[in-house]
Parts: structure tokens; C-alpha cells; sequence
């Protein structure tokens, strides 16, 4: 190896400089910041930390093109407010409503099948009153079995068929926006889980097997986004709560909703005890099925506060 | 005669529109409560006298000076007959009087009612009409009306989605089912085949509210009255729908028959016929049909005689406090604010208005399963649906207070029974599968879950105190047909007017809230963790949280 000397030393280090002082005006110019994070973190208010989560993937124009049909999938199952963490936070929901509509989509949806009674889910939750400040009758409940269609899963393990929304199957886009949660069931309710909100026949999925139905419901329904409501998690006794409430203030956006996943579940506490993405079998599995990512230690992830 | 058409079509629709909004609107169960026979029989039956009774009443007096206007100009169940009677005869009507039946036999029908009612048995739903009514629309015409309107709702589902009409897209019109209702329907077959032997032949010669308003307008003070000009041609007593006036004396009218229709002022060609206060000097039937003495006593004994057989069979619910030697359905759950099980069935006059009312379907009649006192009376059917935790619609629909109107605050405690799990039957505790959505659906936090060595994912149990059998849980159970949690009636509260739901449930150390506390943990947790932004972590303990497992 050549002995570098000091000539050459600090003509290396002059072209460092530049290069950093260039870097830090045209932030574009690395090449690794050219790439957009795998998954975006960010710590601050609602609406502020949504948009920039989104802007750090590399904005809503990614996802939503002009004319596109979206479909927002929240948690609105219950008819409890948003401080019980059971549903996503309607600001959560009007934020993105907003930011689709004015990416020109064409037309937003925010549905879900609730477990409760379905006026009060939207009313309670807050999401339909959030909702209709974007756009009077946005978010709906979809209930009759004859708005749902029943769709093949190729490559199923369990659930080989299931009936689904007839107006998700004419969606373009669909964005999962759910709460972080503990599932007593499913171990956690997030973006995957959230997708039976979507379908008519949930009932069967459990005698079946619960977890290789949820992976199997993911490779069907497939968000093109996913953004996680971590600003506030159910850390146990979910999916209904009452649990302990863990304020984060977090929003966690990814293109992988296997990945948004696998980080939600390793960042906080469930039960008071801290897990690794694998420990939950339907993210396990669909990382094996490469239906996504839950080895988070490979992925980019952008943290930043707003 | 335009005037009482239209009288009777503004009460047939005003009746349907109340029975149809029952669940939300006030006093949906008024014409109920104006009929003479139910109230009579539940006032009777309960041994209670209630301000809501009033209508009937009015209706029992109203009949002194205008006669039985209620049937002429109100029942719907009249109404409802000659609607049928028109659409299905296409024999000319005649009045002709069924010479074989006597019009008396109404009279034995309200004796006998009358009678089992004395003894503390309500009879009276198998004839009054107002229940009979009721439970027709209610319980077989709205259903076939919601069906067919939800069926072309979604018809045009594609066009609406097409053209983004949110309000059509997303109509989703309930479609409620009940058991016995085709049972319901034979009834009321039979009852309009009777029309092709006479015109309202239920009015003339069954109905147990028609002879109590017939007995007291054998001479109301407003009633018909033939002038001298009549020529005896006989037309009006052929076109008198209910045969009350003497075809071989037309000036003749029995007036405990008549309806004051006033078809004979109509059609009399003469103009002789009014309905007046009117000259003393007309004539009126000098031998009104009564009943006979003798018969009318042995009808209420024969009533008072099958309430004590209904009484001695096997499934009825005790009187006594101890529920010793009790055999009744095990299924039977009663809605909430039913009185206490005797109390309830002596109350409740079987009109299904409150199965009509109940938004989730849950509330069905049943047939003989409790024995003969408690056919046609309410039942919770989890498995159809969950009795929603904050909903009093079926107390506002009962008209003799059998289900209790329950205050907002005073409902979350009105426990209906607890819910029981069948292991055997569990997904996870029989067949070891991941699944807890009876935990998913408890609107009372009642499920915690257990983690076993023995089994890989958590299974529930009930906390029977913080359960109030409201059936989400069953409703929602995946275990296919029979639900391996069901609702049983067990620690059901069953008060009387003036009892404090809430009062009672906490003395017998229930703990029933929709906003349960969970107390293990704390729920007002610091931001989490230090205010920095969370980094992925690493297991730090063997401690499994429910679903999560060791990994791979």
C-alpha cells in the first residue's frame, strides 16, 4: 500500500469537503439520500408527522395518481373514542384523506366493516365527523353480503377464497391506516391484521388458522401504503381495550406493510415486554411467503421529528 | 263514506309507520294500548291498573255514545280484513247472517280470556286484535317489505357505485328474521278465509275487543235511527258488512253489531237512515243478541280452567324464589327490564312490537319451548345478533310495561345473564387454535385470557360479575352452528318499577361497565420512551404476550 502523503492528503480532503459542502446545498446529490427510506418514523403531531412520513417515502404522487380510485382502510371496528386506542385517530384518517384528494384522486373512500353496531363505530370514533370536513359522506361501513365479492387467493395456504368489498375491488389504490394494537388473538391488529376489516366472512379465518389466513388475506389485499397510528398504541387488552395506553406520538409509513408491521411490533412494548418482528407467526410467514420484509435490520429507515 | 275511508286509511298508515319507527319514536304502540280485550287482559292478568291503559279506556267510553266506532273507524285489524276481504272474494258481498254461527261466540271468546286472565294468564294475545295485528305486520309483511327493498337496493348497487351516488351505494337496508312467523301467517290465512262466509267475519263473530265494546253500546246515545219514510225494500240489511240490521225489519238494528260505517245511510234509497242523537220515536232492536248467562260462565271457567292446565306444565317458571324443580329452556333469555318471570308473562300481551323494534334482530318469539303460557313472548337469540349494551328500544315499544323503559344510565346495568364457554367446543381450547374473538367482541371487558403450558395460544374465561349476557360474544363465536360460548339466563336482574338496576346489580357485587378500567396496568403511561423516538428493540424477556409466540 502506498504511503499517502500530505499533498495528496489534503487535496483528497479538499474534494471531500466540496463534495460534503456541495451535498449539504443540494441534499439530492448523495447518492444514498436519493433513495428514500423503506420505512419513514416520525415523532410529532398527527397531522404534521402523516404528511412527512409520507413525503420522506417520496410523497402521496407516489401512491396516488390523478384520477386514481383510492380506498383509506382504517380501524373503526369499535364505537369507543380515540383515546382508548382501539380505533386509528380520525386526524390520522382526515390527514390522508386530504392528502389524496389533493394528489387528484378521483375518488376516497374510508371503509370497514365494524364489529359493533355500525353508526356508532363512525360516530364514536370520530372518524365519519373527521371524514366529512374533507368530504361530506366519506367514511362508510359496508355490512350486506351483497356488497362483497368472492374473490380466489392463488398461493393460499388456508384461505383459498373470501369475499371482498365490491368497492375495494374497484379501488385503484388502497391505503392501510391503521391503529398500533394489541391482539389477544393475532398478537398484534396492524396493517395486516387490519385487511379483514375489508372482507364479509371473518368468522371463518379462525377456525382455519388464524395467522396463515391473515398472510394469506395480505397476498390478496396489498396496500400500496401503509401508515401506521402509533401516536397512540393499545400495549395490551386489544383489540377492544380498555388496556394500557402508550402515547408515542408516532407515525410509522412504509410501502411494505410487512415491514411497517415487523418495525411497529419490535419498537414498543406489548404486555410490558419488548418482541422481536418474527414472534408474530403471520408476519413471520409472510416473510417467507416475500410477500414483504420483517427483517428491519436491512431496511433504511428515516427517523425524524416534527 | 269518504270520510271513513279515509279515517281508516290514515289509522292503518299511522298505525304502520309507529310500528314501523317503534324502536326510535314515542308512543309507537298508542292504537296497543287503545285496544279494550289486551289491556283489559293485562291489567287483569297483572293485577295492575297503569295511566298507560288510559286509551283503552277512552275507547270503552267512546263506544257508549257513538257506539263501536273504534271498529269501524280504527282497528287496523278491521281494516286490514276488509282490504283482504276485497282483494280475495269475488263473491258479491251480502250481509246474509250465518245462520249456524251465533255472533254470541265473541262474547264466550272475551269470557273466556276474561277468565283465564282472573286466574293470571294472559289468553288474550290468540284473539285481541290489536296483538293479532301487530305481530302480522310486524312480524311477516315488514320483513318480506325490508327484503324485497334491501334486494333492489343492492340491484342497483353498480349503477350508484358507477355514478359515486354515496347515499345509494352505501344504503344497506336491515333485513330482520323471526321465527313462528309462518305460523302467523296460517293464522291469518285462516282468518281471511273466514271473510268468504260473511263480510269481517273476525269482527262479527271472534273478536274478544268487539263484544267488550259490544256490551256497552247495546244503545249508544249516537246511533242509527230508520224515519218513517222507509219502504222495508230490505237493501240496507243486505249491504250491512257486520248483518246488524233485521232483514225482515230493516228499521230493526242490533247496535252491539254495528260499527257505525254508516254503509245503510248510504245506500238507502230512501234517505231514512241517520246516525243521530235523533226522535225518540225510532225504533231499536228490541232483543239485542246477548249472551247467554249460562254459556258466557262456563266460557270464563273454561278459561280459568285451561290457566290452571297451562299452569301444571312442566317448562312454567316457578313462583318461588328458590328456582328449585324449575325446568325451563336453558336458552331462555328474557330482554332487559323484563319483569320478573311471572310478573313479565301476566304483562306481556305477545304483539311482537317490541321484536319489530329491536334494532339487532336479536329479539324473537317463541313457540312452545317454555310451555303453553309463554308462547309468542320474547326471546334474546345471541346467534342471531347481540342485544346492544346502550339500546332501550324495546322497553319504549312495550305497550302494558311487561319490558321496563329503562333510563340511559340504568340500562348498562339491566344484565340479561352470563355467558358460559363449552370447552369441548372451543377453538382454542379444544382444537389449540388462535382465535379470542369473544375477547375481540365483549363490549364489558368480561373475557380475560389464560396462557397454558398445555396449549399454544391463549383461551378465554369469563368474568362472570363483569358479564351482562349481552351476547356479543356468542354472536360473534367462529365455532360453526353452535357457538362454544353461549348466553344462559343465569344472575339475570329482573326488577320491578321503582328497583335500581344499578343499585341491585352492585349489592350483588356485579361490576358492569362499557368503559372498563383495566386494573393490572396503568393506563395513563408516559410517552413512550423518554419522548425519543422508538427504537426496534430486542427481546428482553420470556414472557409471551397473547399471540405472539417464540419466533423461528
Amino acid at each position: 500500500m502506498n504511503k499517502m502523503d500530505r499533498r495528496s492528503f489534503l487535496r483528497q480532503l479538499q474534494g471531500m469537503l466540496l463534495f460534503a459542502g456541495a451535498s449539504m446545498l443540494f441534499p439530492s446529490a448523495l447518492p444514498a439520500q436519493q433513495k428514500s427510506p423503506d420505512i419513514s418514523v416520525v415523532k410529532g403531531g398527527i397531522e404534521p408527522a402523516v404528511k412527512k412520513a409520507v413525503e420522506m417515502l417520496g410523497g402521496i404522487e407516489r401512491f396516488v395518481k390523478k384520477g386514481n380510485r383510492v380506498v383509506i382502510k382504517p380501524n373503526m371496528s369499535f364505537d369507543t373514542g380515540p383515546e382508548r386506542a382501539s380505533n386509528t385517530h380520525p386526524e390520522v384518517i382526515r390527514t390522508l384523506a386530504e392528502m389524496c384528494r389533493k394528489a387528484g384522486a378521483d375518488r376516497v373512500l374510508v371503509l370497514d366493516n365494524p364489529l359493533r353496531p355500525a353508526e356508532k363505530c363512525i360516530e364514536n370514533s370520530g372518524i365519519g365527523a373527521a371524514c366529512d370536513s374533507v368530504e361530506k359522506g366519506m367514511a362508510r361501513t359496508v355490512t350486506d353480503p351483497s356488497r362483497f365479492s368472492e374473490v380466489e387467493i392463488k398461493g393460499a395456504g388456508s384461505l383459498k377464497k373470501t369475499e371482498v368489498m365490491k368497492e375495494v375491488l374497484n379501488a385503484d389504490v388502497l391505503i392501510a391506516a391503521p391503529v398500533a394494537k394489541s391482539h389477544s388473538g393475532a398478537g398484534v391488529s396492524l396493517s395486516m391484521k387490519g385487511m379483514m376489516g375489508l372482507i364479509s366472512n371473518r368468522r371463518v379465518m379462525h377456525r382455519l388458522d388464524l395467522h396463515e389466513s391473515i398472510t394469506d388475506l395480505a397476498s390478496l389485499l396489498t396496500p400500496q401504503l401503509t401508515v401506521i397510528d402509533a401516536s397512540r398504541v393499545l400495549s395490551s387488552g386489544g383489540p377492544s381495550g380498555p388496556g394500557r395506553v402508550l402515547e408515542p406520538e408516532t407515525i410509522i409509513a412504509s410501502a411494505d406493510m410487512v415491514a411497517a408491521d415487523a418495525y411497529t411490533v419490535s419498537a414498543f412494548e406489548w404486555y410490558g415486554d419488548r418482541y422481536n418482528p418474527d414472534q408474530i407467526k403471520h408476519i413471520r410467514m409472510a416473510h417467507q411467503r416475500k410477500l414483504g420484509r420483517m427483517d428491519i435490520e436491512n431496511l433504511k429507515i428515516g427517523k425524524t421529528s416534527v | 263514506m269518504r270520510f271513513r275511508t279515509t279515517a281508516r286509511a290514515l289509522c292503518l298508515v299511522i298505525f304502520l309507520l309507529a310500528l314501523a319507527f317503534s324502536g326510535s319514536i314515542a308512543a309507537s304502540d298508542l292504537f296497543l294500548r287503545m285496544d279494550p280485550a289486551l289491556v283489559g287482559a293485562a291489567a287483569l292478568a297483572g293485577r295492575s291498573l297503569l295511566w298507560a291503559f288510559l286509551p283503552a279506556l277512552v275507547v270503552v267510553v267512546s263506544a257508549l255514545f257513538f257506539g263501536r266506532i273504534f271498529c269501524g273507524y280504527i282497528c287496523p285489524m278491521g281494516t286490514t280484513i276488509d282490504a283482504a276481504d276485497a282483494c280475495f272474494s269475488r263473491r258479491r258481498k251480502t250481509s246474509g247472517a250465518n245462520g249456524r254461527i251465533s255472533v254470541r261466540l265473541k262474547y264466550y271468546v272475551l269470557a273466556f280470556a276474561a277468565g283465564s286472565a282472573l286466574a293470571g294468564v294472559t289468553f288474550a294475545f290468540w284473539a285481541a286484535p290489536l296483538s293479532l295485528i301487530t305481530r302480522f305486520y310486524g312480524l311477516v309483511i315488514y320483513p318480506v317489505v325490508l327484503l324485497v327493498s334491501n334486494t333492489a337496493v343492492s340491484a342497483v348497487y353498480p349503477i350508484a357505485s358507477f355514478m359515486d351516488f354515496r347515499a345509494l351505494m352505501f344504503a344497506e337496508i336491515p333485513t330482520p328474521r323471526y321465527t313462528t312467523q309462518i305460523f302467523v301467517l296460517l293464522f291469518f290465512a285462516a282468518v281471511f278465509a273466514g271473510a268468504a262466509l260473511t263480510p269481517r267475519f273476525w269482527c262479527r263473530y271472534l273478536c274478544p275487543s268487539g263484544a267488550l265494546l259490544a256490551l256497552v253500546s247495546k244503545k249508544p246515545v249516537v246511533r242509527r235511527r230508520v224515519s218513517p219514510d222507509c219502504n222495508l225494500c230490505g237493501i240496507c240489511a243486505r249491504g250491512c258488512p257486520m248483518g246488524a240490521i233485521d232483514p225482515e225489519s230493516p228499521e230493526n238494528t242490533a247496535h252491539t253489531e254495528c260499527i257505525a260505517c254508516r254503509t245503510c245511510s248510504q245506500i238507502c234509497p230512501k234517505d231514512a237512515v241517520t246516525f243521530s242523537t235523533g226522535p225518540a220515536e225510532a225504533i231499536d232492536s228490541p232483543e239485542p243478541a246477548s249472551p247467554e248467562r249460562r254459556r258466557f260462565m262456563f266460557s270464563g271457567l273454561a278459561g280459568a280452567g285451561t290457566a290452571a292446565v297451562a299452569l301444571t306444565g312442566l317448562n312454567v317458571v316457578a313462583t318461588d324464589e328458590s328456582d328449585k324443580g324449575v325446568v325451563s329452556p336453558a336458552r331462555l333469555i328474557r330482554p332487559p327490564g323484563a319483569l320478573p318471570e311471572p310478573e313479565f308473562l301476566a304483562a306481556c300481551v305477545r304483539c311482537g312490537q317490541c321484536m319489530a323494534a329491536c334494532p339487532t334482530n336479536t329479539l324473537q318469539p317463541i313457540w312452545f319451548s317454555a310451555g303453553l303460557l309463554a308462547v309468542f313472548s320474547p326471546s334474546v337469540t345471541p346467534r342471531r345478533k347481540y342485544c346492544d349494551p346502550t339500546c332501550t328500544a324495546c322497553g319504549h315499544a312495550c305497550p302494558t310495561g311487561a319490558i321496563q323503559t329503562l333510563a340511559q344510565k340504568e340500562r348498562v346495568w339491566a344484565k340479561i345473564g352470563t355467558a358460559v364457554i363449552y370447552r369441548q367446543q372451543c377453538l382454542a381450547w379444544e382444537y389449540k387454535k388462535s382465535c379470542m374473538v369473544c375477547d375481540e367482541a365483549c363490549p364489558y371487558g368480561a373475557l380475560e385470557f389464560e396462557k397454558r403450558p398445555d396449549l399454544p395460544y391463549p383461551v378465554p374465561h369469563v368474568i362472570e360479575d363483569k358479564c351482562s349476557g349481552c351476547g356479543h360474544c356468542e354472536h360473534a363465536c367462529p365455532v360453526y352452528n353452535q357457538a362454544a360460548i353461549v348466553v344462559t339466563p343465569m344472575n339475570s336482574l329482573r326488577l320491578r318499577p321503582g328497583d335500581s338496576f344499578e343499585y341491585e346489580a352492585k349489592t350483588r357485587g356485579f361490576d358492569l361497565s362499557l368503559d372498563q378500567k383495566d386494573e393490572a396496568l396503568p393506563t395513563d403511561a408516559a410517552p413512550y420512551p423518554d419522548g425519543s423516538i422508538p427504537e426496534p428493540g430486542q427481546q428482553e424477556s420470556d414472557g409471551l404476550a397473547p399471540g405472539f409466540d417464540k419466533g423461528g
